[in-house]
């Protein structure tokens, strides 16, 4: 419980961090094809390169902090919902053109109950989990499925 | 749709969907005609005869597994004395 807190703190301090970083790399790259610009700009601003580095160390430790190292990226609702839907389209007996995230899968798409094992053993496949039976009987639509996913793996919007 | 079986079964046919991953013939080849075994019984009401089938496809995911080890062996034996051979 702790360490997930601590997690949320890092997130949401990392998030401005990103976007202060994400705002540098532009500024960057509109100043790149000025370079004369850039030099008398940092000429100009010798004196407040020291404030400025200051403020960029800041940033950097936290992102140094939010490392994930060899996990993937943190999973999203959104996330969750392209890769359901994703791997929906590779299955073969599913319509890509009838397929949509609130559709049930034997009423809407006219998969009978195998066809639904095989969908959650898919998803088990994708997401890298598993899935009790009791409960893979419940999930007959995306949407459902996507919720499901978001419950265990503790994704809040 | 409330049968007490109905449980066991999918069990059965996801066990089965895994082990016929590894299939010689491919997983492709496999999965069909287990859903064309498991829809020819689809229609089963008795419980006596849907726990013989049952027992029919625990039987089948033995031979699975035999299948799979005579392979394994069959590997190793071929990479150790290929020479023999």
């Amino acid at each position: 419980m702790a360490s997930r807190v601590l997690v949320r703190c890092v997130r949401s301090l990392a998030r401005p961090s990103e976007r202060l970083c994400r705002v540098n790399v532009t500024m960057r790259a509109a100043a790149a094809p000025l370079p004369l610009n850039q030099r008398s700009f940092s000429l100009l601003s010798c004196s407040q390169r020291t404030r400025q580095t200051d403020q960029t160390r800041v940033p950097g430790s936290l992102v140094q902090l939010c490392r994930q190292y060899g996990d993937l990226p943190p999973l999203t609702l959104e996330s969750i919902k392209d890769r359901v839907m994703y791997v929906l389209k590779l299955y073969d007996k599913v319509n890509p053109e009838q397929l949509q995230t609130t559709s049930h899968f034997m009423k809407d798409l006219g998969l009978d109950s195998l066809d639904q094992v095989e969908i959650i053993m898919a998803m088990e496949d994708e997401f890298g989990f598993e899935i009790p039976d009791a409960e893979a009987e419940k999930l007959m639509s995306p949407d459902e499925i996507v919720q499901y996913i978001a419950d265990k793996k503790d994704v809040y919007e | 749709m409330a049968n007490p079986l109905r449980g066991e079964v999918v069990k059965l046919y996801k066990s089965l969907l895994f082990l016929g991953r590894e299939y010689p013939k491919g997983a492709n080849y496999f999965r069909d005609r287990l859903k064309t075994a498991f829809m020819k019984n689809r229609d089963e009401t008795d419980p006596e005869k849907i726990k013989q089938l049952i027992a029919r496809g625990e039987f089948v995911i033995k031979e699975l597994e035999a299948l799979y080890y005579l392979r394994k062996y069959r590997a190793l034996k071929k990479r150790y004395y290929e020479t023999n051979e």
